[in-house]
């Protein structure tokens, strides 16, 4: 009986980074696109394109770090 | 002439990168996974220890409430304190040296603040915004040295970046907490609680219903039913907003210690190097990241309707 916890634990810790990192994968491919095509337009402005896709990069991503927290607490804590 | 010269460069180059990939794959058969994957026996150079995480900060000395995360933090403290303190001791108005490099942080901070805030409101964010993006930035980066998890003393490792330990990224999530209701309440006065409790256009609806204009009460009773849960919301949109400061930063953070921990296992040498410098980028975007929402959600709190 033990080990089927133990099996739950790595099957829940998986499917929460797994499916956790859908989103943020989408959204960030997003960013992406639109960073390219903002720059396709308006080469000058490369620096504030830069900055501000790395910020929206970074939200995004965000949300694969708490499914990322749930993982670890999963495989660590729980 | 020319062309030597860049020929002989070009040469280095190559040596060099083939040199380094020669250093990956030699680490990588010979650690104890790449070994495995091989069949060969792993050799003793790059015997790692397994990668191994605890939530919980240790504390290195038995009987003392100290934790490994304090004392970065500490060191961290110093290190900023001990920076600003040489650098502005004998001030010029023509700046030079660490002077020149402090100007620079503290200006080009100034500038990002105000640029959304405005003169009188950048004033006030400044100092907390700037003051927790350096400390996270030194947090982060005091981390990346050598000797950090892997200085042991009675067993457990005597430093560990202060980001990882969940009670910091929390402290400082409620310090940007307690700063946003405090900036809000000091620009708008009692009326900043209109932001929550809306119940203005409810009242004006339940008075136009009792004073007998019952078609228009009707109308804006949903509306001010509308604004009611939005205000309700507003509320638990700032205290989730704590929860989403702490899990970001803390996690960015775990993440990246994890990520080194088990690229140094897998392949000891050359390519960590690269996730230290990925780490250096985190920390520095993450502390602004951290300085920017509270920055934001600052201005947000302190605009005029």
């Amino acid at each position: 009986m033990e080990i089927w916890t133990d099996v739950a634990k790595l099957i829940g810790a998986g499917l929460a980074i797994g499916l956790g990192a859908i989103g943020p994968g989408i959204g960030i491919g997003l960013l992406g696109m639109g960073a390219m095509n903002a720059l396709g337009r308006n080469p000058e402005a490369r620096g504030p394109i830069m900055t501000n896709m790395i910020l929206g990069i970074a939200f995004a991503e965000a949300v694969a770090i708490y499914a990322l927290v749930i993982a670890i607490l999963l495989i660590f804590v729980a | 002439m020319t062309e030597k010269k860049h020929r002989g460069t070009l040469l280095k180059i190559v040596v060099l990168a083939i040199a380094l990939f020669a250093m990956i794959i030699i680490s990588f058969v010979g650690s104890e996974v790449g070994s495995g994957i091989v069949g060969s026996e792993p050799l003793s150079l790059f015997n790692v220890e397994a990668p191994q995480y605890h939530p919980a900060p240790e504390k290195p000395f038995h009987h003392l409430p100290i934790t490994n995360t304090m004392i970065t933090a500490w060191i961290s403290i110093a290190v900023l304190g001990g920076l600003f303190f040489i650098g502005t001791r004998n001030m010029k108005l023509v700046p030079t040296g660490l002077q020149n490099f402090l100007e620079l942080i503290v200006e080009g901070a100034a500038n990002f603040i105000e640029d959304p805030a405005g003169k009188k409101h950048g004033t006030w964010f400044f100092p907390v915004c700037t003051t927790i993006f350096l400390f996270i930035v030194a947090n982060a980066w005091v981390s990346l040295i050598p000797g950090f998890e892997t200085i042991r003393i009675n067993g457990e490792p005597l430093f560990r970046s202060a980001n990882t330990d969940l009670n910091v990224p929390a402290a400082l999530a409620v310090v940007s907490f307690c700063y946003v209701e405090y900036w809000g309440f000091k620009a708008k006065g009692v009326s900043y609680l209109k932001t929550f409790f809306h119940f203005g256009p409810l009242w004006q609806a339940i008075k136009l219903i009792v004073t007998g204009n019952i078609k228009a009460g009707a109308g804006g009773l949903l509306n001010g039913f509308v604004a009611v849960f939005a205000g309700l919301l507003e509320i638990l949109s700032h205290i989730i907003r704590m929860v989403s400061f702490t899990f970001r930063l803390f996690g960015n953070m775990t993440a990246g210690m994890i990520l080194v921990m088990i690229m140094i296992f897998l392949v000891p040498w050359v390519l960590p190097t690269i996730f230290y410098g990925l780490e250096a980028f985190f920390g520095f975007i993450q502390a602004m990241i951290f300085a920017g929402l509270t920055l934001g959600f600052a201005c947000a709190a302190v605009m005029e309707e």
